[in-house]
């Protein structure tokens, strides 16, 4: 606010007064100063003067200091007064600033006049805010004006009869254009008439309105408000105006719609994520938890979590305790793979990651964790290690057993031929006779040890599962207990694997002899399921980068003892066993394995301790033993290509075993012939390219010459893959294999050649 | 008497062989790997070959596939001892190139030589 500094200088002193004046006008320009020469002329013309300073020189006067203030005061309570004294008379100044003056100088210190003219014209501005204020119609407009609200008096016709500055300001009209105007005007036609006379006629009721609304305005343009109407009454009741508050909410309303966007998601967010998301109290109590923490935990809703601990949920007592100190002392810490037990008490592993929420004053308030379930990971893990070593240890007791057998044979004959030569039905023949049946047992170990490391011969045949398993439940069922019951579900499928069907039965009949001893005291039932399933499936379970179409999935369950988990990984191996000692040579299951990994299938096992155990055997559904009948039926010929190594000629004949129909070439007339000849014609043919007769090129051109388009397949040695090239690029061959290939990836590229 | 080879890289085992087999009145030759089985076969004068698959220096299939190929009438004995180099079925292979029988050791010398007394008696009778 622009305002003019009016000084009154009341001085006897003329000289003075003349050069205070100049120093005053030299320090601000827009002073005006009267001189008054003496203090009476000055009061006399009092309630006239304009002055908001007045600088009285009480040097050499008869002037009454108190009385001049005090009729200065009466009339202005608000006058600023300056007394100058001279320097001797200091000591008054404490009374006259008591008494209610400005500030005291003397003429030695007047060299302060100016600093204290910029003070006294601060304190003028504040004293002038304040006399303004101290009027009461005054003190209504300052607060209207000075309302952060857009105010405004309408009457019974829908016009603004006063609006304050405030509402002038935000859309930048002067108050005329506003005053006089009707709503309808301002607001437009359609926003006056759809939102606001309604709200109006209300409040002319005698309501209070309160609303907010999305004005499209000409003049305000798209805008939230928040309107509160009040009926302005008389003392008769009458209502003539209503007093309209109106509050420009869009950017509250837009930043909100920021916010509630951005809980939105979050919300998404934490909802969806595949991470267990928990808050809880300092104490680890729970407040809140997200849907994947319910799924981790097997929850059945966040009600059921409503003043649970996580404490309650590790499986370790007190480790808690100790991840929660760490934590507030580190703010934020991840802790590895820590033990827990589900709401359906199962066992899992997580990884949990805590940060310390502080409040304001950097005191904690809440401590949020997110669960991440690492019990594949480690399950995988485990598996991976498993493998491992029984490979290990099947390498080594394989070998071993191998040497063993040589040995056992020698034993053994010489103690046949021993017993031929000593007279029957003596003590030393008995003896003998005890040593072979010492050998026959050590056979039937090194066998097992044998079959564990997959190093034993199975005749693998196609064979039907589900034959296999009625076979092995009748057996079992022959010689159980009372107290076991047994149930199948064994659909009647012709789905064959491939394998050793004795060694399959071994399988059966091990897990199933297993499952009844483990419910022998206690007795219960055990259910032996068969089903197929997708190689997909198997994919994920297993985490197996390669496997078959379909697996028959064969899952043998009891209701007996059940294992403690940490021993569970264990079982596999051999001699490893949870049996009491005497029963069972702990060889069982090691073979079991050993037979399922040489069919390329795999058995997984899950158990509870007292609850019982499942063992699921994965065995993979060659898809060319869908249907056996038909694979033998088409019985294709193939013409067999290669040199005279017996490692083809091996592969020739397991081919030959396989269904086909093998015919030899071992020179280019012969080929020239068997290929364009109709009744020998082959279906397709297997190059081997160590055939010395018939070289890639050879090939190529008998193919081009006799526009010939048998498709080829190439079993190259790996380290001659070069010499093969033009032949591959050719484009006869249709499926190339390098060695070593087994059966399975012929059977595979010969129905893909033949498609 | 018959000629019979025993091939087989345990000196114990193919002693034991040799007297069992010399007990019988045969006469036996010796080979103690696939290669010096195909080095010293005789086929004017062996009748039957009794190998081990699993060998050093030519393994016992390809002692079948060749000794057949020379001389088809011959006789041939498989005996696995468990123990694989690598992939596939060495008795049914052994079996496909032409083995008569198969043994798993540690076999009965008894039920071998009753074998090896049959196998010899129908080569005979053809």
């Amino acid at each position: 606010m622009e305002r003019k500094l009016f000084i009154a200088l009341v001085s006897e002193d003329q000289v003075f007064a003349a050069s205070l004046k100049k120093t005053i006008r030299e320090s601000l320009d827009f002073v005006q100063v009267n001189y008054f020469d003496s203090g009476l002329y000055f009061l006399s013309d009092l309630p006239d003067t304009k002055a908001n300073l007045i600088i009285s020189d009480q040097r050499n006067t008869s002037d009454d200091w108190k009385v001049f203030l005090e009729l200065v005061l009466k009339h202005d309570s608000f006058a600023l007064v300056i007394f100058i004294v001279e320097d001797r008379e200091r000591g008054k100044s404490i009374d006259m600033i008591k008494s209610g003056a400005y500030d005291v100088i003397t003429p030695a210190s007047l060299s302060r006049i100016q600093s204290l003219l910029h003070r006294v014209l601060r304190d003028i501005e504040d004293k002038e805010n304040l006399r303004y204020l101290s009027d009461e119609k005054n003190f209504g407009d300052h607060i209207a004006n000075n309302s952060r609200s857009m105010l405004s008096i309408i009457n019974r016709n829908y016009v603004y009869e006063k609006v304050n500055a405030t509402f002038c300001n935000a859309q930048s009209i002067k108050i005329e254009g506003i005053i006089g105007k009707p709503l309808s005007e301002i607001w437009g036609k359609e926003t006056f008439e759809s939102k606001i006379k309604g709200n109006i006629d209300l409040c002319f009721l005698g309501n209070t309105v309160r609303y907010e609304a999305n004005f499209n305005t000409p003049l305000f343009g798209n805008r939230f408000f928040e309107v509160v109407f009040r009926p302005i009454k008389k003392d008769s009741g009458e209502i003539t105006h209503l007093l309209a508050e109106t509050f420009d909410i869009t950017d509250l309303r837009l930043s909100q719609q920021v916010v509630n966007d951005m809980e939105e998601e979050f919300k998404k967010l934490e909802t969806n994520l595949p991470i267990g998301f928990l808050r809880c109290d300092t104490a680890g109590t729970i407040i809140h938890a997200n849907r994947a923490f319910l799924k981790i935990m097997e929850c059945e809703d966040e009600n059921s979590l409503a003043g649970l601990g996580i404490q309650e949920f590790y499986a370790e007592k007190g480790l808690f305790e100790i991840h929660l100190s760490q934590l507030l002392n580190t703010q934020i810490k991840t802790f590895g793979r820590v033990q827990l037990f589900t709401c359906n008490g199962n066992e899992i592993a997580c990884r949990i990651s805590g940060f310390i929420v502080t409040n304001e004053s950097g005191n904690p308030s809440y401590i949020d964790f997110a669960f991440e379930d690492s019990s594949r990971e480690l399950m995988l893990e485990n598996r991976l290690l498993q493998a491992q070593k029984l490979e290990t240890i099947g390498a080594l007791a394989g070998g071993m057993a191998h040497d063993f057998n040589n040995i056992l044979a020698t034993i053994y004959g010489y103690s046949e031929m021993l017993l031929e030569e000593i007279p029957k039905s003596t003590a030393s023949a008995e003896k003998v006779s005890r040593i072979i049946t010492a050998i026959t047992k050590a056979k039937s170990l090194t066998d097992q040890i044998l079959t564990f490391s997959r190093q034993i011969d199975q005749e693998k045949i196609p064979v039907s599962v589900a034959d296999v398993l009625n076979e092995t439940i009748g057996f079992v069922k022959s010689g159980k207990p009372e107290n076991i019951d047994i149930k199948e579900d064994i659909p009647v499928t012709d789905v064959h694997i491939h394998a050793d069907p004795t060694q399959l039965f071994r399988v059966f009949l091990n897990l199933m002899t297993n499952a009844i001893q483990s419910m022998e005291e206690i007795g219960g039932t055990m259910f032996v399921k068969f089903a197929i399933v997708d190689g997909s499936l198997v994919r994920h379970d297993l985490n197996k980068d390669i496997v078959a179409d379909e697996y028959a999935l064969v899952t043998i369950e009891d209701t007996g003892e059940g294992m403690d988990p940490s021993l569970m990984h264990r079982i596999f191996e051999p001699y490893f066993t949870t049996r009491k000692i005497g029963k069972g040579t702990g060889l069982g299951l090691s073979v079991v394995h050993g037979i399922i990994s040489e069919i390329e299938g795999e058995i997984l096992v899950s158990s509870k301790k007292n609850k019982g155990s499942v063992f699921s055997v994965y065995l993979p559904v060659s898809s060319e033993y869908h249907n056996i009948e038909e694979l033998n039926e088409r019985g294709k010929n193939l013409l067999f290509i290669s040199g005279n190594r017996y490692e083809s000629r091996i592969l020739s004949l397991a081919l030959e075993r396989s269904g086909y129909a093998v015919v030899f070439a071992s020179d280019l007339n012969q080929l020239a012939k068997l290929i364009s000849e109709t009744d020998t014609k082959p279906d397709f043919i297997i190059y081997m390219d160590d055939s010395e007769e018939i070289l890639p090129e050879n090939l190529i051109d008998i193919y081009t010459a006799k526009q010939i388009n048998i498709p080829v397949i190439m079993i190259s040695d790996r380290n001659q893959l070069r010499s093969s090239e033009k032949l591959v690029n050719s484009g006869i061959v249709k499926q190339q294999l390098t060695k070593p290939v087994s059966l399975k990836e012929i059977h595979n590229a010969i129905q893909l050649s033949l498609k | 008497m018959a000629g019979i080879m025993i091939v087989e890289d345990d000196r114990d085992l193919r002693e034991m062989l040799k007297i069992s087999l010399l007990k019988m009145k045969y006469t036996v030759i010796e080979a103690s790997n696939g290669k010096e089985a195909l080095l010293h076969f005789k086929p004017g004068i062996t009748d039957m070959v009794i190998t081990d698959l699993i060998m050093p220096d030519e393994d016992g299939l390809k002692v079948i596939m060749k000794i057949k190929e020379i001389k088809p009438s011959t006789k041939v004995i498989a005996i696995s001892g468990g123990g694989k180099a690598g992939p596939g079925n060495y008795l049914s292979l052994a079996r496909a190139l032409g083995a008569d029988e198969v043994f798993s050791k540690p076999f009965s010398v008894h039920d071998l030589l009753k074998k090896i007394e049959e196998l010899l008696n129908s080569e005979q009778q053809d």
